[in-house]
């Protein structure tokens, strides 16, 4: 696992020095680290001022995010046969800074996924709001596309979901991957 | 035929009390399965086969679910479109709906699904939570 996964630069010192973190986990994610962290994630938030509506949607980017590691990082400790209890390195973190919440998840990926992400996230980005809503409609509709894993509407929630536009970033590392970021802010 | 599909819930699926014999099909908790096709693929199969062998019967069918993930909505829609294409045949299909009532997410999907779906009886019910 690399260092790179660190969402931000200075670990140490952002996260002894931000009073608004919330959680942040980096390390191998599986579906039942994902079960452990996700309780950690709601008490965290249940403990906190936040309403409830607004906790719900943080604790759904949460698991998209969270879940898109186990199927999609490239750093992955299980066999690419292995399509069940897959375990596969990444980060979340869940801060408030300036009255907002961001969800921010960092993975590697290879650079065809990139390529995939890349398409995706660009046509999200310049969708409104009703347009998000009405291509989730359609997405529901469709079979899911066949490089998901899933029913091809992870990013979709992700980005109804969020009360801004998502961002992201994608940049080549030195071992060869590209390192993917993905920002949600409510 | 098996009368009964029972799945115990976990951390991240939900309770199945599909009661075929009684005619009575509840999911209930949390849905985040690793895989979401994995986890219903049976519960998808054996709704089809209960589905089938009906004739002008009644159904009642009841989600309670707190939180669902991006692939168990596509799995839930799936359900539902089993349910309507029963009910379209002249079966008296009932789908109560419960949903938080802070979760505006969770009331727009029950009624989407309602409206997509008119030949089920749908009712969408609030629970209320501190």
């Amino acid at each position: 696992m690399n260092q790179y996964l660190s969402p931000c630069h200075d670990r140490q010192a952002c996260i002894t020095r931000n009073q608004g973190l919330v959680f942040y986990y980096v390390g191998y994610f599986s579906q039942n680290i994902i079960n452990a962290i996700g309780d950690a994630v709601r008490l965290r938030l249940e403990c906190s001022e936040t309403p409830g509506s607004l906790r719900r949607k943080i604790f759904s980017i949460f698991i998209e995010m969270a879940q898109n590691i186990v199927h999609y990082s490239s750093d992955q400790l299980t066999l690419e046969s292995d399509r069940t209890h897959e375990m596969r390195a990444g980060s979340v973190c869940i801060t408030q800074e300036s009255g907002h919440f961001l969800i921010i998840c960092k993975n590697p990926v290879t650079p065809e996924w990139a390529q995939q992400l890349r398409q995706e996230l660009e046509a999200l980005r310049v969708m409104s709001v009703d347009q998000i809503r009405q291509s989730y409609r359609e997405q529901l509709r469709r079979e899911a596309p066949e490089h998901s894993k899933g029913a091809g509407l992870g990013l979709l929630t992700i980005a109804r979901d969020s009360s801004g536009p998502i961002e992201y970033a994608l940049e080549t590392n030195p071992c060869g991957d590209v390192l993917f970021t993905l920002k949600a802010t409510l | 035929m098996e009368t009964r599909l029972y799945i115990p819930p976990s951390p991240n699926t939900p309770e199945v009390d599909f009661d075929f014999a009684a005619r009575r099909l509840c999911i209930r908790g949390e849905s985040y399965p690793e895989s979401a096709v994995g986890f219903y693929h049976e519960i998808l199969q054996r709704t089809r086969d209960f589905l089938g062998s009906l004739e002008e019967g009644e159904v009642q069918v009841i989600i309670e679910l707190r939180y669902f993930n991006s692939s168990s909505t596509k799995m839930l829609f799936n359900l539902v479109d089993e349910l309507n294409a029963a009910a379209k045949l002249g079966n008296q299909i009932t789908l109560d709906w419960y949903h938080d009532a802070e979760d505006d997410t969770m009331l727009e999907f029950g009624q989407e699904l309602a409206d997509d779906f008119p030949e089920i009886h749908f009712r969408t019910l609030p629970i209320e939570t501190s």
